[in-house]
Formats: C-alpha cells, sequence, structure tokens
C-alpha cells in the first residue's frame, strides 16, 4: 500500500509542477457524492464527521483515485451548531435530509458588518472579528458591553473545544486513507481572496457591490488589512512538506458579479501578493475558480510558473489551457450536468475530449467541474475514473 | 481607542505578549518559556475565529 501511495503522490505532484507523469492523475472533489455512495444521508455526512470521512476512504477504497479531498463535505455542522452560526441551513433542519447544507446570507439591511464599520475592521482585524462579527453570526454569543450569559460562555468552550477536536481527526484520516488505500489527501490550508471574504461573510455581496461605487477606497483598505491574516492563515496549514497545495475557493470577485475595472484595482491588486508570498515559502495554491473566470486569465498568468494549479468550473477549460496551461497545471472541466444527467458513454467522450486537448503534454488532472454531491450517477463516476485510468498513459 | 489596540496585533495573536507581560509582576524564571506558552495558545484562539470566518 505504501509502494502505491508513493507512485500516486509522484503522479500527483508532477502533474501539479506542470510536467508529464506516467498517467494522469484523478483527483475528483467529491462531496456528498461520498454520502450517496456509502449509503448515508446529507444530514449524517454533514452532523456526524466520523461518517463522512468514513464515507470517503470508502470511496478512495473502491475508486482508483490518486487524489482526494479528506472531508469534502467540510462544514460539519455539529461545530457551526455548538458556535451558534446562524448562516447554515442544516440538512434535517433547516432543509431536507438529504438536501446538501446551504449558506444563509442575510438581506443588505442585516448584513453581519455594517457599511459604516470598516474603520473598525481596518484597525484591528482580529478584534473586530470577536467583538463585533462574532456576536453577530452567532444566536449565541452576547454582545460586547452586554451580560454575558450561560449559552455564551459555552459557546466558545464547546466551539473551541469540537474546533480542535474536528482538525485532529483530518490527521488520523489522512493516515487511514494512506494506509487503506494508498490515496493522497490532496489539499491542505484554507485560503481566501481578501474581497471574498468581504462578499462572503462581512457585507455580504449586495453589500459590497453598494459599496464598491460609495466607498471603494474603505473596501481596498479592508482588504489589505485581511491580506496579512488571511497569508498567515493560508501558511498555518499548509502541507509541512510542500507537495500538495492550499485550496483556494474562489467566489464572487469576477466578471460578471464585478466589473474588469473593479478586479483590477480591487481584487487582483490584493490577492496576487498573497500568491506570490505563499509561493514564496515553497507552496503551490490551488485556485478553485468556480463558475467561471476566464476574463482574468492574462492576470493569473502575472504569477510565477508552477506557483498555482488552477481548477476549471464552468468556463472553457480549452481556452484556460490555452492561455495558462503553458505556466500551470489544470484540473477539472468535466461538466457536472453530464456526472448527473448525461450516460457512461457520453462521460466517456468528453473525457476523451478534455485529455486529448488538455492533457497531453502533462500539466492537468481530472476532475469534475465543480464538487461532486449526490445527483452525480455512481455510473458516472466509475466512466470517468475508468476510462482516465485506461486512456490517460502517458 | 482602547489600550489593547495601542499594541498592534500580529498574525497569529489575540492578545501579544507585550500586553500581556505588563498585566503580570516581574518574571524571576525563564521569560522565554513563559512567552512561548502564552503565544502559542494565544494562537488557538486566533485560529479558533479566523477559520470561523474562513472555514465554518
Amino acid at each position: 500500500m505504501e509502494q502505491l501511495y508513493a507512485e500516486r503522490l509522484k503522479r500527483y505532484v508532477t502533474a501539479m509542477r506542470n510536467e508529464k507523469p506516467d498517467k494522469i492523475p484523478i483527483r475528483p472533489f467529491v462531496a456528498e457524492f461520498t454520502a450517496k455512495y456509502a449509503g448515508y444521508t446529507c444530514q449524517e455526512v454533514t452532523h456526524n464527521f466520523e461518517k463522512a470521512f468514513e464515507a470517503a476512504r470508502k470511496c478512495a477504497a473502491d475508486f482508483d483515485w490518486d487524489a482526494v479531498v479528506a472531508n469534502m463535505v467540510y462544514v460539519w455542522t455539529g461545530l457551526t451548531q455548538a458556535i451558534g452560526l446562524k448562516y447554515y441551513g442544516v440538512p434535517g433542519i433547516d432543509v431536507p435530509p438529504n438536501t446538501g447544507f446551504q449558506y444563509k446570507e442575510p438581506p443588505p439591511e442585516k448584513a453581519f458588518m455594517k457599511p459604516g464599520e470598516y474603520d473598525r475592521l481596518i484597525e484591528d482585524p482580529t478584534g473586530y472579528l470577536f467583538n463585533v462579527w462574532l456576536p453577530r453570526v452567532s444566536a449565541d454569543v452576547s454582545t460586547i458591553g452586554e451580560p454575558t450569559s450561560f449559552r455564551s460562555n459555552l459557546s466558545f468552550l464547546k466551539g473551541g473545544m469540537a474546533m480542535m477536536k474536528y482538525f485532529t481527526a483530518f490527521g488520523t484520516q489522512n493516515a487511514l486513507l494512506r494506509s487503506e488505500s494508498g490515496t493522497v489527501s490532496a489539499i491542505s490550508g484554507i485560503l481566501k481572496a481578501p474581497f471574498d471574504i468581504l462578499a462572503d461573510k462581512l457585507r455580504g455581496y449586495i453589500g459590497l457591490t453598494m459599496d464598491l461605487f460609495q466607498r471603494p477606497d474603505k473596501i481596498l483598505a479592508a482588504c489589505e488589512a485581511l491580506m496579512p491574516h488571511l497569508t498567515h492563515v493560508a501558511l498555518s496549514g499548509a502541507d509541512p512538506d510542500k507537495n500538495v497545495p492550499i485550496g483556494f475557493w474562489m467566489h464572487r470577485g469576477c466578471v460578471p458579479f464585478i466589473s474588469h475595472e473593479h478586479f483590477n484595482k480591487l481584487y487582483w491588486p490584493t490577492l496576487k501578493p498573497i500568491i506570490e508570498e505563499i509561493w514564496s515559502h515553497g507552496h503551490q495554491v490551488l485556485f478553485y475558480a468556480e463558475g467561471d473566470w476566464n476574463a482574468h486569465l492574462k492576470s493569473f498568468t502575472e504569477l510565477p510558473d508552477k506557483a498555482i494549479v488552477y481548477h476549471v468550473d464552468k468556463a472553457d477549460i480549452f481556452e484556460a489551457h490555452k492561455t495558462i496551461g503553458h505556466k500551470f497545471c489544470i484540473s477539472g472541466g468535466i461538466p457536472n450536468f453530464l456526472l448527473g444527467f448525461g450516460t457512461p458513454n457520453e462521460v466517456r467522450d468528453y473525457c476523451r475530449k478534455v485529455i486529448d486537448s488538455v492533457a497531453k503534454d502533462g500539466g492537468y488532472i481530472m476532475d469534475a467541474s465543480a464538487i461532486i454531491q449526490d445527483d452525480a450517477k455512481v455510473e458516472n463516476i466509475k466512466a470517468m475514473t475508468d476510462f482516465t485510468r485506461e486512456y490517460g498513459v502517458y | 481607542m482602547t489600550k489593547r489596540q495601542k499594541i498592534e496585533v500580529k498574525p497569529g495573536t489575540c492578545i501579544p505578549w507585550e500586553q500581556k507581560l505588563k498585566e503580570i509582576p516581574e518574571i524571576s524564571g525563564d521569560e522565554t518559556l513563559f512567552r512561548k506558552v502564552w503565544e502559542d495558545i494565544d494562537a488557538l484562539g486566533y485560529m479558533f475565529i479566523w477559520q470561523c470566518l474562513l472555514s465554518f
């Protein structure tokens, strides 16, 4: 098993360095699909991370995959419930037990950060999060200046201990993936762009779009204030062996969510230095480009060769390969609708098309476009896997 | 502005050691040990809030 692990790690890392391995590595980001395959509900894998881990290991053992995320149903709602977080739609409570968890963005007037609070965030981001943001996003945490409570105290105690328990369990999970099926844990650590974090969890997308016109200087200053913290968090969780990349989840910073001008003035100048800093430490970043980011491919070519792995979701993977394939490894590009509603033959045909065009010189990793949820058919995932293994030999 | 905010709070830190040092009697033992343990555990608080923001 250790030899298999070594072969897979070498294959995966070689491709990520934009070189040609022995075969095309297969690294599907399987999320709720693991529940479907292992016989669990979405509620079970979302609320009981041990079941999510077990389901991920079962898939890794049964499919010939080189690397997987240790738990792509990453949000453990046992933890978020302990903290009292309001913004999750929990399977079995807010949504049906067999629907994946949802993020509930509040309306602009109830945004977790108010438009007049930029200076407080800029001055002390960590203090702002603890003192202002957390009491708003948690149903249990008391607002600063108000009396504390049993529930508020418990939120920190239970939340902190649960988070430690969860993160510690990943070490065991990674070791089991390695010993049980010779599978590599695909990513390590987390990064989000400063602009995306403002949109996701602070001002909200609608609030931020208003700010783009009313207070763009504050957005820039806030992004700059967040940069060292997001860099620190990313490096804190990075693979000490510098093999697997830091996962970077890209959300609201692309055209048409924002304009080219805002991307060029706000999003990119406050992201690019983070990637360069991380790369200076020897870590790659996996750009998980959710949606279509092809409007910004030329900006990404400003990064050093091999600094990133670029994952393609709904964008044209052939255009992406043409523009940035000479610098970076590319992954993904197999449409999720095909995996959910197509036939195995259609999946094989599409995989062939992508392999012939994007993977011929190496530097490609087979994966679906977006994370694979429980709408994907097992036979189609098997077709993607088996075809790539047979056809994707260099 | 609070007293806490006057001391630079660097990434990875909630309450800087420099601030904690002002709150405790003079150290007769190994300050390096006190500092390291303070900062290691303080970093857990930092991790908690930033992981709440980024991951959960």
